[in-house]
């Protein structure tokens, strides 16, 4: 999207052009796959509950239909969140090869967005544990990553600010971004291959009906446009301070 | 004040060798031995690290004994004495790492390093090496003393010796990975706190199956067969992977 | 003819800040440089360069006629830093600590080469005792044993009479004449008659950038103080 290996990234380039329509765009897309979700795509099998029933000692008449409801939420969130950690990643190898700012900068703002949507996963699949299986945590292999994931997201965000020196935090906090992207595959598939004795093996769905697939696609899309837009406006904002600084700084010379 | 006009003239005992003997890069082994010994010596002269990691432990084991005090003996413990033995493992070597750089940073030493003809991975291989040189002396005390103190709670199936292998494989990765995020706290603020914000979230997946198959080695049977195995090659794919990525970043971090 | 140090654009910066801002000068073999400037001019960034301790963002470092930046080990190994911090392992005696350095650079011989330094800076002695109990004098004697292991063509020194005492200093510049010979050193020092006393070439720096580069012997005096007046004055103030 934004890279070009040779020029920088820099606000006023295309993608800042584009950004608020597709802000926009993103906006009508998650609001129609938010339509869909509810009044299109039919719940899957048994997931529907006829009329009030007492569940938990409260009057429930839609928690399966919510639980799925979720779903088609909270998965796109959580594809957004790990493909900002994955451009964190790539800007954190760009740093450490050219040594240039900008892709620090980069870097650190893919985190932030990355944080955004984690902190977004946890409270959709929170809810999502919550109706599902009637607790609000359990260890199971993907809550586990995400946790460990938005863990090693907030160690990065406090790693920098611990660092005065600007070089040495973009170096340091570069080799943390690449670290992360490489140690929340390995949770995953740690926490997913060994059996555990003590919770039960969730066995997610199947497979999705074409409905639902359509209605996770677009949500999906939705949300990945949200997410480059937050990303394309942030680093505006960013890049005119840092440029402000660097005025400031050359007028009291 | 002495002002000694540019004087190579006086010249008292200081005489520059013949620049013939232009000294040869030593090899990559070489001079890994040579920091390895010099982190050995130093830590066995002073035991600061050693000594301070083994009193920790000891404490640590104390306040497990009041957490369970209140706890029923039986077979759960087994269960549960995996993960316990971790946390142990994983307080206790957080206090080594920590310090483990902080000689290194004292009075600059490791620019000294960084002067010489030296690979920086070569830095890193005797860094890891010692911090699991170290880890592994402080378990072979804390663990006997671990099953001393909670032997009445329950005995260990018999296929607990076992566990050596995931302890050994799981302080291999805890060095490498280790080495190179008290490297990087080392020149931050709240050195220590920061490597435990670092070093726990990165290290989970290795102490996820460090303590399947720690714990599997403990209870024996078929948890033996089902998990260990599984296990500890998950453990020892992490330690590949990850000491290698530590390994090749640890050159940006020092220089 | 070949320079013990040749400096060419030498450029570190960062974001928009320049540390140091296109340096470039020869220093003929056997030549002693100070460099001033107030703080912050970039005169230790450029030191640390010349000691590939940092890598410079642009421009070339040749030491001996080797480029830095291809073969870093060859140029390290000519290189010796003497600066305010020891580095010493203050847990390890003298003498373990100059053969581990030795050992470091691949020093044939080392065991004879560590014994010559240390009588050379007059601590045979103490050779078995541990850096702790050594005075700050006594450390920063050790200290120039340290960096001058590999025997060194080039010598570089960071502000190395911070924290010492007169005498120390005075056996300092002592220890310093006495290795003089066809070695080529760099000083970076706050202490202008020092720098001025040792020195046969003179730089000033101010921000990241050569204000003045001369051969002492063609520096009139007066000119050289006002010249240090103004820009190490203002640069402070």
């Amino acid at each position: 999207m934004t890279k070009k290996t040779t020029k920088l990234p820099e606000t006023g380039q295309w993608p800042d052009r584009v950004a608020p329509a597709v802000l926009v765009a993103g906006a009508l897309l998650t609001t129609v796959g938010f339509l869909m979700a509810f009044l299109v795509v039919p719940p899957v099998g048994g997931a529907a509950v006829g009329g009030a029933e007492l569940i938990g000692g409260s009057l429930i008449s839609n928690k399966l239909l919510i639980s799925q409801k979720i779903f088609f939420f909270h998965m796109p969130v959580a594809m957004v969140s790990f493909c900002a950690l994955a451009f964190a990643a790539y800007y954190c190898v760009w740093f450490l090869v050219t040594r240039e700012q900008r892709f620090d900068t980069c870097a650190k703002i893919a985190m932030e967005i990355s944080l955004l949507f984690v902190v977004m996963t946890m409270i959709t699949g929170e809810m999502w544990t919550r109706f599902e299986w009637g607790v609000w945590w359990t260890w199971e292999p993907r809550l586990t990553t995400y946790l460990v994931l938005m863990l090693i997201v907030i160690a990065y965000l406090v790693l920098r600010n611990m660092i005065d020196e600007p070089e040495r935090r973009a170096t340091f906090s570069a080799v943390i971004g690449i670290i992360a992207f490489v140690d929340v595959p390995i949770c995953f598939m740690v926490t997913r291959l060994i059996p555990s004795s003590i919770h039960p093996v969730v066995v997610r769905e199947g497979g999705m009906s074409p409905e639902m697939g359509l209605c996770v696609g677009v949500i999906m899309a939705g949300m990945l446009c949200v997410g480059f837009a937050l990303y394309r406006l942030r680093f505006r904002q960013v890049r005119l301070e840092q440029r402000v600084e660097a005025v400031k700084e050359l007028l009291e010379d | 004040m002495t002002r000694s006009q540019k004087a190579p003239a006086a010249r008292p005992a200081a005489q520059a060798p013949a620049p013939a003997a232009r000294p040869q890069r030593p090899s990559g082994f070489a001079q890994y031995k040579t920091l390895l010994g010099k982190d050995l010596r130093q830590e066995f002269r002073t035991k600061e690290m050693l000594v301070s990691m083994g009193i920790y432990a000891v404490l640590v084991i104390v306040v497990y004994g009041v957490a369970l005090s209140f706890a029923r003996p039986g077979g759960e413990f087994l269960e549960v004495s995996g993960g316990l033995l971790w946390a142990l493992v994983v307080f206790t070597s957080l206090l080594g790492l920590g310090r483990s750089f902080a000689a290194e940073k004292e009075n600059g030493c490791i620019e000294g390093l960084l002067l010489a003809p030296l690979d920086r991975g070569v830095v890193f291989l005797a860094k890891a090496t010692s911090n699991l040189v170290f880890l592994l002396v402080v378990e072979v005390i804390a663990v006997p003393l671990f099953w001393f103190f909670f032997s009445s709670f329950a005995h260990p199936g018999a296929s607990a010796p076992l566990m050596v292998a995931p302890l050994v494989v799981g302080s291999v990765g805890i060095a490498g990975v280790g080495t190179l995020l008290s490297t990087i706290t080392a020149n931050t603020r709240g050195k220590d706190v920061m490597l435990a914000l670092l070093f726990v979230p990165v290290i989970f997946p290795l102490l996820y199956a460090c303590v399947s198959a720690t714990t599997a080695a403990l209870v024996g049977g078929d948890a033996l067969a089902d998990v260990f195995g599984m296990s500890l090659a998950l453990a020892a794919g992490y330690d590949v992977i990850m000491i290698l990525a530590s390994w090749v970043l640890y050159d940006f971090v020092v220089s | 003819m070949d320079a013990a140090i040749e400096v060419r654009g030498l450029t570190k910066q960062f974001g928009g800040r320049r540390a140091v801002d296109d340096v470039s000068f020869a220093l003929p073999r056997g030549a002693f440089l100070s460099v001033f400037g107030p703080n912050g001019a970039g005169k230790t960034t450029l030191l640390r360069m010349l000691a590939t301790l940092t890598r410079p963002s642009a421009g070339d470092i040749r030491v001996g006629g080797v480029d830095a930046k291809e073969e870093p080990d060859a140029v390290r190994a000519s290189v010796g830093l003497i600066s305010h911090s020891a580095m010493l392992y203050p847990d390890l005696t003298a003498e373990e600590n100059l053969l581990f350095y030795a050992r470091l650079y691949g020093v044939p011989d080392p065991e004879r080469r560590v014994l010559e330094l240390l009588d050379a800076v007059g601590l045979r002695h103490r050779r078995l005792d541990r850096v702790r109990t050594f005075s700050r004098g006594m450390t920063q004697r050790v200290s120039i044993a340290r960096a001058l292991v590999n025997d060194p063509a080039v010598v570089l020194l960071d502000e190395p009479y911070s924290g010492l005492d007169p005498h120390a200093v005075e056996i300092f510049d002592e220890l310093i004449g006495s290795v003089r010979a066809e070695r080529t050193f760099v000083m970076v020092s706050h202490d202008l008659e020092k720098g001025r006393a040792l020195a046969d070439h003179v730089m000033v720096m101010a921000r990241g950038r050569v204000v003045r580069f001369a051969r002492a012997d063609e520096l009139d005096a007066e000119e050289f103080r006002a010249l240090y007046r103004s820009t190490v004055g203002t640069g402070v103030a």
